[in-house]
């Protein structure tokens, strides 16, 4: 009973945080209907910022207010630059180009605070006492208490400035009909700043009250962004109270979760240490569960221009295309030199991921951000497979991707009453739960070690990357792994390529248009998703024992959730509705083709290419909002239509001559 | 013959407001039935109810079969295909393909053979409808290149491509210029007369009133009038519900 109420206490200190990170969060979908997930990285900088300021990083070393004063205001500029810079520019994109730029915020945020302040983590000042205090005979740090209460009064503040001034009204009219608040003379743009002015205020605060629970780090407060979404979810993206309560609540949960962790009935894995990531696991299972019991749709905003996917125009010449590509691609294996050609094989695998995100966003609007969490499922089995079983290529992979397929449908069936951004927020808890509880477990996964791969070969014949052929330049890795990348990327090419030529296909755009007017037409709406969950979540596993053969290895690592959001941004940025955008977005795929030919150009590396990286994702989103793939088919459409026009010009003139 | 649409004592209540209160409605074979009444007596509701897209009481059969319980796409299937005010055709479909989704319904085996050999043959349905209105040249385009008044054509169309037994139309000519709505009424009366049985739902009295071989008024959810075209015009209750200029609007269509 004292052990119960000290975890709960003790969990109020992660429940602030999670309570204050999701109230930033519901503030800045309200005011201008993005989901930011580059909020915990905010306080990750004022985290960051406030170590500076009090231990002379720069020079001077400043008293607490003053540096907490300077923090906050730094926390608004970096508010106020993003939605200057990033978000103003995507006002009318779709919601999914907003969450890409705010991973590119997040991302480049990081890489920022990497190179100023080194990779070693700092202690972050306290600013709270260090008393204990004892109730019911144990003895708790204060310091909880007070994290709490400033988050309860932020809070109340917060509350009562929606409740009771003009600019709370605004902001409520606002996200509930944009146009209506526009007629009625309210600007969304200084709305949309006065409350990223807020957000940003209240997650700069959250990394100054964090010093008990968390060091200034490139990961841990840009991982409460994961939390504080399910908590704001909760809350619908509209309730204050709620996101607040759900917040503390989760916190509270994961510390009540850790305790039971070291009950002797706690389920172990090997060592007889508690199985990890329960508590990712609780957090997703409750979002699940609360979700399916209210029918979970997001307040649609009225908005002024309604942001729909990029259109998925029915690909041509098939045949022509894939025999190019297939060319192209030997030629390279066999002519690149051993670091070119192993990034072309990353390109590769990231296709193929790309592909199966073309499937189930670009076709049926589904916005999921497992597809590499199955991919990792199937990397894992193709391992487990052989370590534990003996069996090897081509059962394994088949195996595997059938896993993958059997993961990728209890996703889709859990969250198949759930759509856009919702969908992306129980996917995104799905992923970190996968990681944490499955990959990251001895018993499934492979630890925090990996688990090894064998090289596969068929009929006596090397396939791996250590066959005999080794290429012009004779090294490692062999092209003959990278022909089987080929063979596989072209083939589900093709496929993906077929199904939006076929029936099925336009059934999912369909669906993804209007699931109303789907249904009256009579298509069965369930059942489209879920077979688009199926054959996206095939292609998926198809990725993840592919990485598997290419590293000889699996890992935890490799299947993360901020990999799992760069896929996104990768295959939205190439074009998420067309193949040829999969084929784009595997080359900028992290280590592939083309981020390996900038590094060699440029000599940059680590740090410096996540800054890049970050920093292209943004500009990319902006000038093509629509993916380079959809830009390129855009274009060529436009000077087509202006050719036709001056064609039948030119014709009427003759007429009118011969005439 | 049995009767293709027979609605009874079909009811719908959001919380305290019944937007629909003990309807019944047949659809014969060969009719073109209308359903009038004024701005917000439940008959887009009524609409909603018969298809499917929101909960009611009362039994719906199609043919002599109930599918009271049944989803929305089930009743589309069985042969029940209905419009939307508001059009909703798929924008990212060419006007083909919008036919297409609603005509075709392929079987698991059938996709497969689809994605792996051979394109399934397209129904005859899709062009049938094209043809009725003079779609065909329209066929590759996509909705957000035609005109209001194409549209709306379009989501006709679709309804018909699935050759249904019963169509109903929810405001078909609503934004149609005069010119427009009286072709839109010839094309109507032809599809009926060659085998599609049609609930027709409009403001247009004028239109409704001279196509239509049975007439049913609604007036705050309940049926207050039912019967030829003839016999509504001069219904004393029917001409109080639209006194003013929707009176004169009936008169005028004498």
């Amino acid at each position: 009973m004292q052990d119960l109420v000290l975890f709960v206490l003790l969990g109020l200190g992660a429940g602030s945080v999670i309570a204050g990170i999701a109230l930033a969060v519901v503030i800045t979908y309200r005011g201008s209907g993005i989901i930011n997930l580059a909020i915990g990285a905010i306080s990750m900088v004022a985290a960051y910022a406030f170590w500076a300021l009090r231990s002379d990083f720069f020079g001077i070393t400043l008293a607490t207010v003053p540096a907490i004063v300077v923090v906050m205001l730094s926390s608004i500029l970096v508010g106020v630059v993003s939605e200057l810079l990033v978000f103003r520019p995507l006002r009318t994109s779709s919601p999914l180009a907003k969450l890409v730029a705010s991973l590119g915020i997040l991302l480049t945020l990081q890489a920022t605070m990497l190179l100023w302040f080194g990779s070693a983590s700092k202690q972050i000042p306290n600013v709270f006492p260090d008393d204990i205090l004892q109730i019911f005979d144990t003895s708790i740090p204060a310091n909880r208490f007070w994290m709490a209460a400033v988050v309860v009064v932020i809070s109340l503040a917060v509350g009562a400035v929606y409740r009771w001034t003009r600019f709370g009204l605004a902001t409520r009219a606002a996200s509930e009909n944009e146009v209506f608040a526009m007629l009625a003379g309210l600007s969304p743009n200084q709305l949309s700043m006065v409350n990223t002015l807020l957000a940003s205020a209240l997650a700069g605060a959250m990394g100054i009250i964090a010093a008990p629970l968390a060091q200034a780090d490139s990961t841990t407060l840009v991982l409460f962004i994961v939390p504080a979404l399910a908590a704001a979810l909760f809350a619908g993206f509209t309730s204050l109270p709620i996101a607040v309560i759900a917040g503390f609540g989760i916190g509270i949960g994961q510390s009540l979760m850790f305790y039971a962790s070291t009950l002797s009935w706690f389920p172990t894995e090997q060592g007889g240490n508690p199985l990890p990531g329960t508590q990712a696991l609780l957090t997703f299972v409750l979002l699940v569960v609360a979700l399916s019991l209210r029918g979970a749709s997001l307040p649609t905003r009225g908005e002024l221009v309604e942001k729909r996917l990029p259109e998925a125009p029915r690909p041509k010449h098939l045949a022509r295309s894939a025999a190019v590509f297939g060319a192209i691609g030997v030629v390279l294996l066999v002519v690149l030199p051993f670091g070119y050609r192993q990034a072309l094989m990353l390109s590769l695998i990231g296709m193929v991921l790309c592909l199966s995100l073309v499937v189930i966003t670009g076709f049926v609007g589904q916005v999921s951000l497992a597809q590499v969490a199955l991919a990792g499922v199937a990397g894992f089995v193709v391992s487990h497979m052989i370590v534990d079983a003996g069996i090897g290529f081509p059962w394994g992979p088949i195996a595997g991707s059938i896993a993958g397929v059997v993961v990728g449908l209890i996703v889709g069936a859990s969250a198949l009453r759930v759509r856009g951004v919702s969908l992306a927020v129980v996917t995104l808890a799905g992923v970190v739960a996968i990681e944490q509880f499955g990959f990251a477990s001895k018993r499934w996964g492979a630890g925090s070690a990996g688990s090894p791969v064998e090289q596969p070969s068929l009929l006596g014949f090397d396939l791996g990357t250590t066959a005999s052929y080794r290429g012009l330049d004779g090294k490692l890795p062999s092209p003959v792994l990278g022909f089987v990348f080929l063979a596989c990327v072209i083939a589900l090419c093709l496929l993906v390529a077929q199904i939006r030529r076929s029936v099925l296909g336009q059934q999912m755009l369909a669906v993804r248009a209007n699931e109303r007017a789907a249904a009256a037409a009579g298509i069965n709406v369930a059942r489209v998703k879920i077979t688009a969950y199926a054959i996206s979540s095939f292609i998926a596993g198809t990725a993840g024992w592919m990485y598997a053969y290419n590293f000889g290895s699996v890992s935890a690592a490799r299947f993360g959730f901020l990999i799992a959001l760069a896929f996104v941004a990768f295959a939205y940025i190439g074009g998420i509705t067309m193949v040829s955008g999969a084929v784009i977005g595997g080359l900028v795929a992290t280590e592939g083709l083309v981020p390996h030919f900038f590094q060699e150009l440029l000599g940059i590396s680590g740090n410096w290419t996540l800054l890049v990286g970050g920093l292209i994702l943004i500009v990319t989103v902006i000038q093509n909002p629509e993916g380079v793939a959809g830009t390129t088919y855009r274009k060529r459409q436009a000077s087509k239509r202006a050719k036709a026009a001056a064609d039948v010009a030119t014709e009427t003139m003759a007429r009118a001559g011969e005439s | 013959m049995t009767t293709v649409l027979s609605a009874r004592g079909v009811s719908v209540s959001f919380g305290g407001v019944h937007a629909v209160v003990d309807v019944d409605l047949d659809v014969e074979p060969g009719q073109l039935v209308g359903l009038i009444g004024p701005n917000g007596a439940g008959k887009t509701t009524f609409v909603d109810a018969i298809s499917g897209f929101v909960p009611h009481r009362g039994t719906v059969t199609l043919d002599g079969v109930d599918i009271t319980g049944s989803s929305p796409h089930s009743r589309a299937r069985r042969g029940l295909s209905r419009t939307w005010q508001a059009i909703e055709l798929f924008d990212d479909l060419t006007v083909r393909e919008n036919l297409t989704v609603a005509a075709q319904h392929p079987s698991t085996l059938a996709t497969l053979k689809e994605l792996f050999a051979r394109p399934i043959p397209l129904s005859q349905g899709i062009d049938e409808a094209l043809e009725a209105f003079a779609l065909e040249e329209l066929a590759d385009a996509t909705p957000t290149e035609l005109t209001q008044g194409q549209r709306k054509l379009v989501g006709v169309a679709r309804a018909l491509a699935a050759r249904p037994k019963c169509l109903c139309l929810d405001e078909p000519a609503a934004g149609l210029d005069a010119h427009e709505s009286v072709a839109f009424g010839r094309h109507l009366r032809e599809i009926v007369d060659r085998g599609t049985p049609t609930l027709l739902i409009d403001h247009d009295m004028g239109l409704v009133l001279g196509i239509s071989d049975h007439v049913v008024v609604l007036e705050f959810g309940q049926v207050i009038a039912d019967g030829t075209p003839g016999e509504v015009r001069s219904d004393p209750s029917v001409v109080a519900a639209y006194l003013g200029s929707a009176a004169d609007e009936l008169t005028a269509a004498d």
